[in-house]
């Protein structure tokens, strides 16, 4: 498969199940609820048994900053020169103003401006997601995932911000959840619900606050086999749309039956409410197989076509994906292929395609879009961590 | 009390200052870059130095044992049943030699776990095993039809439990008994299962050349560095492995100052003894993969150190294994044994950080192999 002009390719889908499948799945979420009760000791021990005394160690007092925390525009995950890991808040420069030191490697990352509230995710198969606020309102809240559950790396708020949604993953079944907690009541779990996918990985709130748009990569993870993907052969990738109030599908789409092992990894939304996503492909590294596209509710998928000079860069492997609103465009990084693409949300068209080697998060900037990299750069500042591969924008365009 | 989450009173999990951490570092050291050049070499050897041999191994030691397994069904004495004993060690330790490479067929089809099912966490696997052993559930008795059943009733695991666990007493005395018959099914499938992993990677134009000849129209690899990462990710992926699913379960080392009691069932093999060999052919064959490939090769001048120590390292913990001779439960009770155990976990995380960060930086992974790990 080998595509070579622009625009745009509209695809049949075959697994679009629509509204009228519509199932409701209040019952479980109530009965999650009911099952969380009496875990807090075992689970702080667990926690801190995993943390481990050099962690709480490096918890330092407050100290004066050199930048006003109200600089704080962005937020990323890193990982220190000595192999420690973190999360910092950075200024629209790139400058890191301040760090709250994890005890294991983050992921992605969520804020709530109603409620000014950061979280990081633990990568996957990690058991930890830290909420703090950037101006330091609160301490920062450890929650860890219930037995039989780890986190995927991503989550975000209801709109309201009192609700945080988490993927999470139900290694006995074999199923993707998404773990409810309330933000209202400490952040413990209230419930959860299918993500209608296995191995959901990304997840973002609709414009209207009403649905999760949620990318289930479709590998069979267990973390007894550590990050070994299981199913390679019989992958299972799909986006779903699931409505906040029930947990019920509202949509879902499979990748077509010639793209099973195109992984939908990672969400954004743009001004219009379209949904935009990006791929890793697990099939052979001479195929040139689409690695993003978008939706509206109610639409099949349509796949960017990208110029072959661009989806070669792209090495089959899209790490982030972000969505510029104000400027109507959408950015994409590849660590694999060294490279930051932005795209014309309205055209399909390539704007830019700039080298960046190691290219990690993107976010949207005043003027297009900032990057980082895990050798350090951050815009156009360099700092001495490796940021891990998602940057979120904490403060207003 | 519905509260799920830890709050952190008293520790106070405030940021710390810009100042403490100064500003806008510069990066650290230039970056070391790959030997580009010595990609295809170093691919070469890996395939026919140590992979390809690896699985023409299995298949020989799996052929023994299913030759074994059938003589013993049929003539069945102490003798017979120590040979197919004696097979099974042999299998385990070529299957622990090679099972370091999970990557290419064997993670096609389910062959990994078809031929060893591994943790057995809530005992599922067991289970299967006794009920077919109960219900002498013929459909079992042929590699064909074991195929079809549960991965967990068809690999080592359960031969293992065919020929130590309760009631293997019979198989020296009955002759082509069921425990038997279902045994030599299992040797049968494993030997099916290595003949299928031989046969990819013996095809000249299929896994081997791949990995010997990256470039663009490579359907595995599109360039040297992305077959270089890929190989060290074999061996950090390895000691992970190691560590975390066969090394932590049945002993996680001093916790809190005091030293884990240990959980001797959750180790591999325990039944037949097993453990400690297979172990430490774990790390004899991440040893064996680092040199036969002459992964030195893929570094810039300068970096023997670094080679001698991850030989150091992969060396004491094959050494200390070695020495590990008491029953399981007795080693970790012994303070002489349990040292050994503690230190092979030390060198575990030690090595683990070496190739890594250290190598993988070597090579131009900027932070490390796990870094670029995918997400």
């Amino acid at each position: 498969m080998r595509l070579t002009s622009h625009g745009w390719i509209p695809v049949l889908v075959t697994g679009m199940t629509g509204a009228k499948k519509r199932t409701g799945q209040f019952g479980s979420f109530c009965m999650a609820y009911q099952n969380t009760s009496n875990q807090t000791l075992i689970d702080r021990r667990a926690f801190l048994t995993m943390a481990g005394a050099t962690w709480a160690a490096t918890l330092a007092p407050q100290a004066a900053f050199a930048l006003s925390r109200t600089d704080a525009v962005y937020a990323s995950a890193f990982m220190a020169p000595d192999g420690s890991y973190g999360v910092a808040t950075l200024t629209e420069e790139g400058a890191i103003i301040e760090r709250v030191p994890l005890p294991a490697r983050a992921h992605g990352m969520t804020w709530s401006p109603v409620t000014n509230r950061a979280v990081a995710f633990a990568r996957r198969p990690g058991t930890y997601a830290m909420i703090f606020a950037p101006d330091d309102s609160i301490e920062p809240i450890i929650i860890t995932s219930v037995e039989g559950r780890h986190f995927y790396g991503h989550g975000c708020f209801s709109a309201n911000g009192r609700l945080l949604y988490a993927t999470e993953n139900d290694f006995a079944g074999n199923r993707g959840m998404i773990g409810v907690y309330d933000g209202t009541n400490g952040f413990a779990r209230i419930g959860e619900f299918p993500s209608y996918g296995i191995g959901p990985h990304d997840m973002t709130l609709s414009a209207d606050g009403h649905m999760l748009v949620v990318a289930n990569g479709g590998i069979e993870t267990h973390p007894d086999f550590g990050r070994t993907k299981l199913n390679l052969d019989h992958m299972e990738p799909s986006l779903a749309l699931i409505d906040t109030a029930t947990g019920a599908l509202i949509e879902r789409h499979a990748m077509p039956d010639n793209l099973r092992q195109l992984s939908t990894r990672h969400v954004d939304i743009d001004a219009d409410g379209k949904v935009w996503f990006a791929c890793q492909y697990e099939g052979a590294r001479n195929d040139l197989p689409p690695l993003a596209g978008s939706f509206a509710r109610g639409e099949d998928i349509r796949f960017l076509e990208l110029p072959e000079e661009t989806a070669l860069a792209l090495a089959n492997y899209v790490g982030a994906i972000a969505v510029n609103r104000r400027d109507g465009l959408v950015g994409l990084t590849s660590p694999k292929g060294g490279v930051e693409v932005t795209i014309d949300a309205k055209t399909g068209r390539v704007v830019s395609q700039e080298s960046l080697a190691d290219a990690a998060g993107i976010a949207a900037s005043p003027h297009g879009f900032v990057s980082s990299s895990y050798s350090g750069s951050f815009g156009e500042t360099k700092s001495r961590v490796a940021w891990d591969q998602h940057i979120i924008r904490i403060g207003k365009l | 009390m519905r509260h799920r989450h830890i709050l952190l009173l008293g520790l106070s999990l405030f940021f710390l200052p810009l100042s403490a951490m100064a500003e806008d570092e510069e990066a650290a050291a230039p970056r070391a870059g790959l030997r580009v050049d010595a990609v295809p070499g170093v691919m070469q050897k890996a395939v026919d130095d140590f992979i390809r041999p690896g699985y023409r191994d299995l298949l020989e030691g799996t052929e023994t044992l299913a030759e074994a397994a059938h003589t013993l069904c049929e003539k069945p004495s102490g003798e017979t049943l120590g040979d197919v004993q004696m097979s099974f060690d042999e299998v385990v330790q070529q299957w622990s030699t090679i099972e370091i490479v999970r990557v290419g067929p064997v993670i096609e089809g389910n062959r990994f776990e078809r031929f060893l099912f591994f943790p057995d966490r809530k005992s599922t696997g067991l289970k299967q095993v006794q009920r077919i052993l109960a219900t002498n559930d013929e459909t079992a008795t042929t590699a064909e039809s074991l195929k079809g059943k549960s991965v967990a009733a068809q690999g080592l695991g359960a031969l293992e439990y065919v020929l130590y666990g309760t009631g293997a007493e019979v198989l020296p005395t009955e002759k082509n008994g069921f425990r038997c018959r279902y045994g030599a099914a299992i040797a049968d499938n494993l030997k099916a299962v290595a003949g299928e992993l031989h046969a990819e990677w013996e095809k000249p134009d299929g896994i081997q050349s791949a990995w010997k000849n990256p470039g663009p129209d490579n359907p595995v690899y599109r360039d040297g560095k992305e077959a270089a990462t890929e190989l060290l990710g074999i061996l950090v992926h390895g000691v992970e492995s190691i560590r975390d699913q066969r090394l932590r379960p049945f002993y996680a080392g001093i916790i809190k100052g005091e030293p884990d009691k240990g959980h001797p069932k959750m180790a591999i093999y325990w039944r037949s003894g097993n453990t400690m060999p297979a172990l430490s052919a774990n790390f004899s064959a991440l040893q064996a993969l680092f040199n036969a490939s002459g992964m030195d090769a893929l570094l810039p001048d300068g970096n023997r150190d670094m080679i001698s120590a991850i030989n150091y390292l992969l060396q004491a913990n094959v050494d200390d294994l070695d020495e590990i001779d008491l029953p399981l439960e007795e080693a970790i009770a012994n303070d002489e044994q349990r040292g050994r155990l503690n230190r092979i976990l030390q060198n575990t995380n030690n090595v683990l950080q070496r190739l890594n960060l250290d190598f993988g930086a070597a090579i131009g992974l900027s932070s490390g192999f796990s870094f670029a790990d995918g997400d």
